[in-house]
């Protein structure tokens, strides 16, 4: 058993030890900046520039962040990956990095590529050799723009020179990303970057330090897969939203806020987590599709209610942001710990459907097909997600409404149920599915309930109907199964010396060490599971026997999705990589684990 | 015809007070000739709570403290529907608090019945929120609803009936229910409901209530003096029933039901969320993200 990563991935270069600049040889197609300051001073905004002017330039971008659990104060940073091939993780190297701060070189340095450059804020952070430009960028931002924290703009109107942008699309991503805010911010904003264009211009010359090479993509979308699956929700028909903020669901409240009253739907913000999913079931039993999205100790929260929904049959969709965890944990860090908590969750023993998307695009396809999983089978569906995957922005292929159909299941039209002899909400049927109705339908009245109950839903303890009913629910999963996301096969087609398994944002990593293997002559097959509950057993046993030694790549512990696997396919040896240090993988620590285990 | 969910024989011991609760609350239903499809009826955990199952309405039996989001849920999902949430003290005071103060705040058309017998009854007779000093070993001074619905801003209609006046409660039910059904904001009625078996205060609470409508400051559309007249109530060792606080309709906030879902024909629940009929409004919202 492998575990327990270490950050030790690319060779250290602290202290003085800097690569010395060379000239690029030739235009990159495939630059990571990174962009490092303190908390609240707006740093992540420059990442943002960057990634929505590369989008714009038609390239594959994915842009991560870190940050601490604060809102002013200590190293926060973000990265921008750009680049001519699609790229769903970080590059692990940096070819440029901005510093607004010490920590943004003590910590960037040792990802800096033997080309990269370091531009950095002067008399605020130092670095040195011949690569490092120094330029003073809060102290001009300050004196001719009036607030220092223009530095960020403005810093990008440097870059815009250094890495030879199309001048005119970078102004107009400045103009649009603060088109909203008052005209001031806004001409303040477009000052600073041509101020920031000046700058290189004068101090470092016309001619750029870095090229990037053009790309092709087009029709891209650029969201985090959190707001990809708030308007995957909004398409799949979802018209009540309650939640209560959370890192790193909040995003999901936000868009929601933004985009879902548009539709007739009702968002609401509320006390707590516990309002939040009873007042998603109240209305999901008043007819209206509902969700709400939270994170670890929301999710705990939730747990009753899981059990409840499973009980009562009440079809509601819980998106869980995972983060580090237990208890508060790490806020803004990134885990996969919750797996055996959505599966198992809840006292006593009730039906739940477990589905978890690996990039933005299937966060978006997968959020209408929740939606129908949890009305046409009529229980609570979570959604498992996890930090790299909500907040990382990242390229996806334009959205696809075609792709998008609505299943209501049986949910009774008045003119069905007036057809009906007799009306019985919790009717024992073939496949276990009673037919629905709402109330405001006349004659189909029906008591909800959490409590045990017989068909009318009327509280008993009758032995036989306890079996029955039991019965009824827990199968309903594994009848279930032939509608649930299928899982996707990266890499060679048929057989393979090496196996993955991961789901969720591991996606990115995992494929591009698959890549990385692949040059080195190692065959490889991934698994990528998008269904965690039930077990997919049907799809990984062959899977398994295609493959030599399978790796299963989780961020947890104790390698929960392995242990879930082992439970039905129990003589499947399994080998771990587990990271649980609050960071993702990077392709590269996956290809050191696998060389290390054989 | 179809056939549907019949009323069961309610399970409460013989002489509870919360039978009386619920011949108000039929008499009302029928009296604002509400049929019983229209009505969502949520209950609680506890005796109270299952208060729905004796009816031939939609009911919804929810989890331990949760009726109150529940309600606004369907309420927000569907304001055509007469919506009423009721259980016991425990439900609502003590594991239910942090909604019942949300609720108040919210302002949400629902109507809210709380059944206190100042117990905890079908857990065999604990203190309740509301218990005395010295019920069951019970150090902790009760918990007094009305007065801090009444401390709220946002509350618009208050009152408290005794299970042992029937027609009176059936008045205020009826007042409630109208109240939440023209949209006007959250109704509250709690109904002192005497738990005969683990404590049963029948004579002892017909000795201590008093009116406040039959008092000569009454005047229930100010706050100041609702409070005021309870204090003065209470100091003599009394209980206020009656409608203690309205405010004149000049004076009512907008329901938050009113202000997200102005139209009910336009409620969520009531939304064509096909595919067909969105495509057009999805396309530019995806094309707006660029």
């Amino acid at each position: 058993m492998t575990k327990d990563i270490s950050d030790e991935a690319s060779p250290s270069t602290e202290g003085k030890s800097v690569p010395e600049a060379k000239a690029p040889s030739g235009p990159l197609k495939d630059v990571s900046l990174l962009v490092g300051g303190q908390g609240g001073d707006g740093t992540l905004t420059v990442a943002d520039l960057l990634a929505r002017y590369f989008s714009s330039q038609k390239m594959y971008v994915y842009g991560s962040r870190r940050i601490m659990s604060r809102i002013r104060g200590g190293y926060a940073a973000g990265t921008t990956r750009a680049s001519v091939d699609p790229v769903w993780a970080q590059k692990g190297t940096h070819d440029v990095i901005v510093a607004f701060y010490q920590d943004a070189i003590t910590f960037g340095q040792k990802e800096l590529s033997p080309d990269g450059i370091i531009l950095v804020d002067e008399k605020v952070a130092t670095a040195e050799g011949s690569h490092v430009y120094s330029l003073p960028m809060s102290l001009t931002a300050a004196s001719s723009v009036g607030n220092a924290l223009y530095k960020n703009t403005l810093s990008f109107g440097v870059l815009s020179v250094m890495m030879d942008m199309d001048r005119d699309a970078a102004r107009a991503v400045v103009q649009k990303r603060f088109g909203k805010m008052s005209e001031e911010r806004r001409t303040k904003n477009l000052t600073a970057f041509d101020l920031g264009v000046k700058m290189a211009v004068d101090h470092v010359g016309e001619k750029p330090l870095v090229s990037v090479a053009k790309g092709t993509a087009s029709g891209q979308h650029l969201t985090n897969g959190n707001q990809a699956a708030a308007l995957g929700f909004i398409v799949g028909g979802a018209r009540f939203f309650s939640g209560y903020p959370i890192t790193p669901a909040t995003p999901i409240l936000e868009t929601m806020q933004e985009y879902l009253p548009k539709f007739g739907g009702v968002v609401r913000q509320v006390e707590d987590e516990l309002s939040a999913i009873n007042m998603a079931l109240g209305a999901a039993y008043a007819g209206v599709r509902s969700l709400t999205a939270t994170s670890g100790p929301g999710f705990s929260l939730m747990s009753e209610a899981v059990g409840h929904a499973g009980m009562a049959e009440i079809p509601v969709v819980i998106v869980d942001c995972q983060r580090v965890g237990p208890s508060t944990g790490q806020p803004t860090r990134h885990e996969q710990s919750d797996i055996l908590s959505a599966v198992f969750m809840s006292h006593g023993e009730s039906p739940r459907i477990v589905i978890a998307p690996g990039s933005a695009e299937d966060a978006f396809n997968m959020a209408p097909i929740a939606l129908n999983l949890a009305e046409k089978w009529q229980m609570p569906v979570i959604v498992l997600m996890d930090q790299a995957l909500c907040e990382n922005t990242q390229s996806s292929p334009a959205f696809d409404l075609n792709k998008i159909h609505i299943d209501r299941g049986k949910l009774l039209t008045e003119k069905e149920l007036q057809e009906k002899e007799v009306y019985k909400r919790y009717e024992f049927t073939e496949d276990g599915i009673s037919p629905r109705v709402v109330p405001g339908m006349k004659g189909g009245q029906y008591q909800a309930t959490g409590n045990e109950h017989d068909e009318w839903g009327h509280v008993t303890v009758n032995l036989q109907n306890r079996n029955q009913m039991m019965a009824k629910r827990m199968n309903r999963t594994n009848l279930a199964k032939a509608d649930l996301p299928t899982p996707i096969i990266w890499g060679e087609k048929k057989k393979g010396k090496l196996g993955f398994i991961g789901f969720g944002s591991t996606y990115g990593p995992i494929r591009e060490a698959q890549t990385m293997l692949r040059q080195k002559g190692v065959t490889s097959r991934f698994y990528q599971a998008r269904t965690i509950w039930p077990v997919p057993v049907e799809t990984l046993k062959p899977f398994l026997e295609s493959v030599e030694t399978t790796y299963v790549v989780e961020h947890n512990y104790q390698g929960q999705l392995a242990m879930l696997i082992r439970e039905y396919l129990g003589d499947a040896e399994l080998k771990h990589i587990l990271k649980y240090d609050g960071e993702s993988f990077r392709a590269k620590e996956i290809v050191k684990q696998v060389e290390g285990g054989q | 015809m179809v056939e549907y969910v019949k009323p069961i024989t309610p399970s409460w011991c013989p002489g509870c007070g919360d039978f009386s609760v619920l011949a108000a609350l039929k008499k009302s239903l029928l009296e604002l000739k509400i049929p019983p499809e229209k009505t969502a009826l949520i209950g609680g955990i506890g005796c109270a709570g299952g208060y729905h199952n004796f009816t031939d309405a939609y009911g919804y039996h929810s989890m331990h403290g949760r009726l109150l989001p529940t309600a606004i849920g369907v309420k927000l999902a569907n304001p055509s529907l007469t919506v009423i949430a009721a259980g016991g003290d425990g439900d609502g005071y003590a594991i239910g608090m942090g909604h019942f103060i949300h609720t108040l705040k919210k302002n949400v058309s629902i109507v809210y019945v709380v059944m206190n017998n100042e117990t905890y009854g079908l857990t065999t007779g604990q203190a309740s929120p509301t218990s005395p000093v010295g019920f069951e070993g019970n150090l902790e001074e009760p918990f007094n609803a009305v007065l801090t619905a009444l401390s709220l801003p946002s509350t618009s209609f208050v009152a408290r009936g005794f299970s042992g006046l029937a027609k009176d409660l059936t008045t205020l039910m009826t007042e409630a229910i109208q109240f939440a059904q023209d949209r006007k904001g959250f109704a509250f009625l709690e109904v002192l409901s005497p738990c005969v078996t683990y404590n049963n205060n029948f004579d002892e609470w017909r000795g201590k209530v008093e009116d406040v409508s039959k008092l000569p400051d009454y005047e229930p559309t100010s706050r100041t003096k609702a409070f005021s007249l309870c204090l003065d109530v209470m100091e003599r060792g009394k209980i206020p029933i009656g409608k203690i606080f309205s405010p004149s309709p000049d004076k009512l906030q907008p329901s938050l039901d009113v202000q997200v879902v102005p139209n009910p024909d336009e409620a969520p629940a009531k939304l064509d969320i096909s595919m067909e009929h969105n495509l057009e409004r999805y396309q530019k919202l995806l094309a707006s993200l660029g």
